[in-house]
């Protein structure tokens, strides 16, 4: 079925995607919320080795869309725009999974034990339906998982939250505390790149289903964390 | 009942509060696929299976993604 309206392109996004708002924050709700009996330092740490799972595979995924865009550009319209925005995207995203490996580190984790831990099936889930849809759909999916990201960043409130919560020192809430300042500028640019790609029906479905799925599998990953206690491991 | 309003019944019947919805909304709700209708009713599901507590208070929880 094709999209009727003559809404753009990242406002259809936008709106299926409001209809999905009230789970996504009410997983995220469960995520933090309070026990009066203990501190929620263990689950923030799982949360950080999940997010770390999650985030390193961010830049190979746009770097691989990049590459796909570069075999398709010859005759593919949206690849051209497309991969200059992924470029830009990559370098804005770069390095982040460090940020994580820090907060770990000063929350009481074990950066050293990433190597033994085999994250959430649903973490290679999020991530293994990007390298389906890259290598058998078109690249263009990954902006949904992208928008996602993007579109749900940290209120500006929350890491000073988690620090009373947990007691940790506040760096290591550096991930949350600066994404979001960031990534409100990132979520403007990426709808405006959504609307500069000459994008046909099948493209927004495939756009809106990799939204979706990625909400879909978040709420899931929040539900896994919300049910490990918080107290020290 | 035509297929233009068997993705907005789809919505209505998963407890989505489809008539409250603006024209520009109903445009383009009116013509999603199967494929995001499944994956809407699902997430709709695990709304529905949260505690009254947590979602009460998840318009005031923010993101936690980056």
């Amino acid at each position: 079925m094709t999209t009727l309206s003559t809404s753009t392109a990242s406002d259809a996004l936008r709106i299926k995607l409001d209809l999905v708002t009230p789970a996504l924050r009410a997983a995220t709700t469960s995520l933090w919320r309070e026990e009066p009996s203990e501190p929620s330092r263990r689950r923030y740490v799982a949360y950080l080795y999940e997010m770390h799972a999650l985030i390193r595979a961010s830049v190979p995924l746009m770097e691989r869309a990049a590459e796909r865009c570069a075999e398709l550009t010859s005759h593919d319209p949206v690849a051209g725009p497309l991969v200059r925005y992924l470029e830009r995207h990559i370098e804005q995203e770069r390095g982040h999974d460090a940020w994580l490996l820090d907060d770990i580190s000063v929350a009481g984790g074990d950066p050293a034990r990433l190597a033994d831990r085999l994250p959430s099936p649903v973490v290679a889930e999020l991530a293994g339906a990007q390298y389906y849809w890259i290598e058998h759909e078109h690249p263009v999916a990954l902006l949904g998982f992208i928008r996602v990201l993007e579109g749900n960043a940290p209120a500006p409130w929350l890491a000073n939250r988690l620090a009373e919560r947990t007691g940790l020192p506040d760096a290591a809430f550096r991930t949350v505390r600066e994404h979001a300042e960031l990534d409100s500028g990132h979520l403007t640019e990426l709808d405006a790149a959504i609307d500069a790609l000459p994008l046909t029906p099948v493209h927004e479905t495939v756009l809106a289903v990799s939204a979706l799925h990625t909400v879909d599998r978040i709420i899931r990953l929040f539900s896994q964390l919300a049910n490990i206690p918080g107290g020290p491991e | 009942m035509t297929d233009d309003h068997a993705a907005l019944d789809r919505l209505r019947s998963a407890g989505f509060n489809v008539d409250a919805l603006g024209d520009e909304q109903i445009s383009v709700l009116t013509g999603l696929s199967e494929h995001e209708l499944e994956l809407l009713e699902d997430i709709k599901r695990r709304l529905d299976d949260a505690e009254p507590e947590v979602r009460a208070h998840g318009d005031i929880a923010g993101g936690a993604l980056f």
